[in-house]
């Protein structure tokens, strides 16, 4: 059976180490959280992960030379802003005291050797981000961090719909 | 932190913003034909957003809007309709903080997240336009 898309963010948040009750937002078994100070950094943490996970994509992407000229400046565009959004969030982990997650040593991109291959894994990590931030944006306690959060997710649903329009996935 | 000192403040300056870029709406959809589904679609965003704000607005205890129905705007350049519906996405990212309720919040960033595509496809328009020279 195919994978459906819900299944394919669930997954891609696990593996990149998102806990349990974080998962349970993403997939609706869960519907809040308690306002705390954990909560926040859990939140930070999961997000770090998939920021480091985008940001192997595109540069992946980016060594190979798998973007097409009019295509390049947009990946270049994303993947500085996905380093501006995994700064930013290590910046807050560390105000808190905490420690961040580290990018993993292995993405699996051995097989994205194609331009529509590199195209397709940029959307399907931006969907997750996307959907991500929103399941879990809500669950913010500090008003600083929710207010970066959503800054945020306002360059991830750029970063999605320019690669919606760009495979000519319908966006209205 | 935000612009905004209470939710009230927040949603009312919301209401203003989303009525300026209706009036460029309205004057686009009238005079570009080939931008009237994608405007429609914006429309029907609109009407699901304001509804999002009652429920929010009957949440948190607060009166109902006050904001008239837009009237056209007498041009509509795409730099300021932009412009105009940037100003509306980062209001609503503004207005989050002010909320101090996880339901309003997790609206507010639904509808957000539409506003935020609706720029980037008036970008994205932006920029074909400009290719075409």
């Amino acid at each position: 059976m195919a994978e459906t898309r819900r299944d394919f963010i669930y997954r891609l948040a696990k593996g990149a180490g998102w806990s349990a009750a974080l998962l349970g937002l993403l997939d609706g078994t869960v519907h809040a959280l308690p306002k705390s100070e954990d909560t926040d950094l859990a939140i930070l943490d999961a997000s770090l992960a998939l920021e480091h996970e985008a940001i192997a994509i595109y540069e992946t992407a980016l060594q190979r030379n798998l973007f097409v000229p009019g295509l390049r400046a947009y990946a270049v565009e994303f993947v500085g802003d996905h380093k501006g959004h995994r700064d930013t969030q290590i910046g807050l982990a560390e105000e808190r005291g905490a420690r961040s997650a580290a990018a993993l040593s292995d993405y699996h991109l051995g097989g994205m050797r194609s331009g529509d291959a590199a195209l397709r894994r940029c959307l399907e990590v931006e969907i997750a981000a996307q959907r991500a931030y929103q399941a879990v944006n809500s669950q913010i306690r500090a008003k600083d961090y929710l207010l970066t959060s959503a800054f945020i997710l306002v360059d991830e649903v750029r970063h999605e719909t320019v690669w919606k329009r760009v495979l000519g996935v319908k966006i209205y | 932190m935000s612009d905004y000192a209470s939710a009230d403040d927040a949603l009312g300056a919301i209401e203003g913003f989303e009525a300026d870029v209706d009036r460029y709406l309205l004057r686009l959809h009238r005079t570009v034909p080939a931008a009237r589904a994608m405007i429609e679609s914006f429309r029907r965003d609109r009407e699901r957003h304001r509804t999002h704000r009652v429920r929010v607005r009957r949440r948190l205890g607060l009166g109902a809007s006050a904001t008239a129905a837009a009237s056209e705007a007498r041009e509509a350049p795409l730099d300021l309709v932009r412009e105009a519906q940037s100003t509306l996405v980062y209001a609503h990212a503004e207005a989050l903080p002010t909320l101090d309720d996880s339901v309003s919040v997790g609206l507010l960033l639904g509808d957000m997240v539409d506003l935020a595509r609706q720029l980037t496809v008036i970008d994205l328009w932006i920029e074909a336009e400009a290719a075409r020279g």
